[in-house]
């Protein structure tokens, strides 16, 4: 959960020293946050990645500021919750704003930037994306805009680090009082008095005197991208990128995993360890539950490590990418219409693909989404039928022991279950679904450096999430059954563990372990020895069991604890009676 | 000379056309869409789907059935 806090938006309100970032969406803000304050944002190529805001320290002539990330708007109209939490960061004051423009959409970039000078506070205006610009054959004279918007003017490209010790220097010299400040006339469009319509107006015949465009040959990535949105061979090209993602993460996975990780957690970090607690420790219960055989520091790496954590950094891989590039925005028009017949819409697809990430950002995520109804049918498809990249890894490493087509059927029915549920959800919940409105960014050649650092934070979020909580429940779980207490658990669960789902009585622990992660309620059966059958009723309960604690805690904290609690009572109650079905149904075959 | 006003949903496609009037939702205008900007559709998708549309020959946005039928266009003056 770690990266996915929500902050107190008040004590920041309160804090002096504020400088706001502030622009439209995909403009590059979360690039400027992370390079002026050394903090990773994680961003993608498409609007809304910060939902909410990020601060952190920018340090300028010896002076500490709060830099902070307000959400990408493309207006200050209160008609989001982006622009709601931009507009109160504007009231709270401020010492200065750095409003990123994104040169090669200036028109209705200057809407925001003029509309910004209401609020009295020093800006400078950065001139972004001059390189992407210059592609389409867009020239835009910065010392004009500057005259015309009385305010400091810096062209950058930030993935590329051009520009920013200008910009650095300018804030410095305007923080200091030695630039000459705008003053507002009070009462001009050019001063944010106007209305909407003048602002508008005035954008335009600013654009009009400081660009001019020439022609431009479309380039590669134009072509392809235009090839992508027609839905020939649109459509085809985004099934086979679909069919190409799980291909990479269960075949490549399963290469790593075979002949890196397990190699390297059995033979050496797992002795390593071994060699630790045989000499600190006595022979006896406690160095068992340490080393042995279902050891805390043997279990946890082999889980985490070697049947994880392969399909973990192989989804993020491709997945980053996917988000970098700006591909994701063009699967959500693709398949609206799909979505549609659903009763959601293109653009919630884009949250519950975020979903086989990880659940908590998906659904933090989707406060973006228009209408309360959107979002309740999001976060129920992710809650119910889509597993996080940690669960999906545990179960490619339990089903990959049986036949060849116990992952396919596997993949299919998680497929049908998360039709089934979206379905059933969007007839329930009473209300509208707002149509699909998004900007498609441009088809980007991610920044290798920002791509790797973005992937990086993903994985250290992983392992931090994932090692430390593993081996708490591993010693739970030893506890338990050192104690005996596992003994009575199993005895009592029997009748649902064993006669209804068919499974052996241990597994009773899967369903224990599963509350903390999702990826714990499929590990243990890995131990089990289990019959196809019973792998596969295994794999369908765990799919649908309840999301994690920090997942229940989010639902909490978005919605109500009435809403989390219904959610995950739901999710147990569905999860066993399928998996007993399908037990049921299979017996009869077997 | 004045052109018959379409609506958005059912115009031809790489034609440029300009807006002529639209539904009152604020983001429509604040992604750059109000009456008299110019626009092309770009590709329209079956079944429901929605429009593609290049505004100003400088950005691309998508437009949902529901909406895009809501918009009204005239074709833009050739010169």
């Amino acid at each position: 959960m770690s990266g996915y806090e929500i902050k107190p938006d008040e004590e920041v309100l309160k804090k002096p020293n504020k400088i706001l970032l502030i622009g439209n969406p995909n403009v590059g803000k979360s690039i400027f946050f992370t390079e002026l304050t050394g903090i990773h944002a994680i961003s993608s190529n498409y609007a809304g990645t910060t939902v909410n805001f990020m601060e952190g320290t920018l340090s300028l002539g010896g002076e500490d500021y709060t830099l902070i990330d307000v959400p990408g708007t493309y207006s200050l109209n209160p008609t989001s919750e982006a622009e709601t939490v931009a507009i109160r960061f504007l009231e709270s004051g401020g010492k200065a704003v750095i409003c990123v423009l994104d040169a090669s959409n200036l028109e209705r970039n200057l809407q925001l930037a003029l509309e910004l000078r209401r609020y009295k506070i020093p800006i400078v205006y950065t001139l972004n994306l001059v390189d992407v610009a210059k592609r389409q054959g867009v020239a835009v004279n910065a010392q004009l805009l500057a005259a015309e918007l009385s305010a400091p003017v810096v062209e950058t490209v930030a993935v590329k680090r051009v520009g920013l010790d200008a910009l650095r220097q300018t804030l410095e010299d305007m923080l200091e009082g030695s630039a000459p400040l705008h003053q507002p006339c009070g009462n001009c469009p050019g001063c944010g008095r106007g209305g909407a319509e003048e602002i508008w107006e005035s954008a335009k015949e600013i654009t009009a005197r400081v660009s001019s465009r020439g022609e431009a040959e479309p380039s590669f990535a134009d072509k392809l991208s235009e090839s992508m949105m027609r839905p020939m061979p649109g459509i085809p090209i985004a099934l086979l990128v679909i069919g190409l993602v799980i291909a990479v993460v269960v075949g490549l996975g399963e290469l790593l995993r075979g002949y890196l990780l397990e190699p390297l957690v059995d033979e050496v970090i797992v002795p390593f360890f071994r060699r630790i607690f045989t000499t600190v420790l006595p022979e006896g219960v406690v160095q068992d539950i340490m080393i042995g055989e279902f050891g805390v520091f043997v279990i946890s790496f082999e889980w985490i490590l070697a049947l994880i954590l392969p399909y973990v950094f192989l989804f993020y891989v491709v997945f980053t990418l996917l988000e970098d590039t700006g591909y994701l925005p063009r699967i959500s028009v693709l398949f609206d219409n799909v979505m549609r017949k659903l009763g959601v819409q293109g653009g919630s697809l884009m949250y519950m693909l975020m979903g086989y990430g990880c659940a908590a950002p998906a659904i933090i995520g989707s406060r973006a989404a228009t209408s309360r109804k959107e979002r309740i049918v999001i976060t129920a498809a992710i809650c119910f039928a889509v597993p996080c990249i940690s669960q999906s890894g545990a179960l490619i490493s339990l089903l990959a022991g049986y036949a060849w087509w116990m992952l396919p059927a596997m993949i299919l029915f998680s497929f049908a279950l998360f039709v089934a549920v979206t379905l059933v959800a969007g007839k329930l919940v009473k209300g509208q679904v707002d149509p699909l409105l998004i900007e498609v960014p441009n088809l980007l050649v991610p920044n290798p450096k920002s791509y790797f650092r973005k992937l990086l934070t993903r994985m250290k979020h992983f392992l931090k999430d994932a090692e430390v909580p593993m081996m708490i429940a591993i010693l739970i779980a030893a506890i338990l059954a050192e104690s005996g207490l596992l003994r009575l658990l199993a005895v009592h669960a029997q009748p649902l563990v064993s006669g209804w789902l068919g499974l052996p009585a241990d597994a009773v622990v899967a369903l224990i372990l599963g509350i903390v992660r999702r990826e714990m309620s499929v590990a243990p059966l890995l131990a089990l020895d289990l019959s196809a059958l019973q792998a596969f009723v295994g794999g369908v309960v765990s799919l649908m069991y309840l999301p994690c604690l920090s997942v229940f805690a989010i639902l909490a904290k978005e919605f109500h604890i009435r809403i989390a609690l219904a959610i995950t009572l739901s999710t147990i109650v569905l999860a066993l009676f399928t998996g007993g079905v399908i037990n049921q149904i299979g017996q009869l075959f077997a | 000379m004045s052109s018959a006003v379409l609506s958005l949903y059912d115009v031809q496609t790489s034609v440029p056309f300009t807006v002529a009037s639209l539904p009152d939702i604020g983001l429509l205008g604040s992604l750059g869409l109000r009456v008299g900007t110019r626009i092309k559709v770009e590709n329209r998708y079956a079944l429901g789907g929605p429009v593609l549309l290049k505004v100003e020959d400088a950005f691309a946005v998508a437009i949902g059935k529901d909406i895009a039928t809501q918009i009204s266009v005239c074709e833009t003056a050739r010169g």
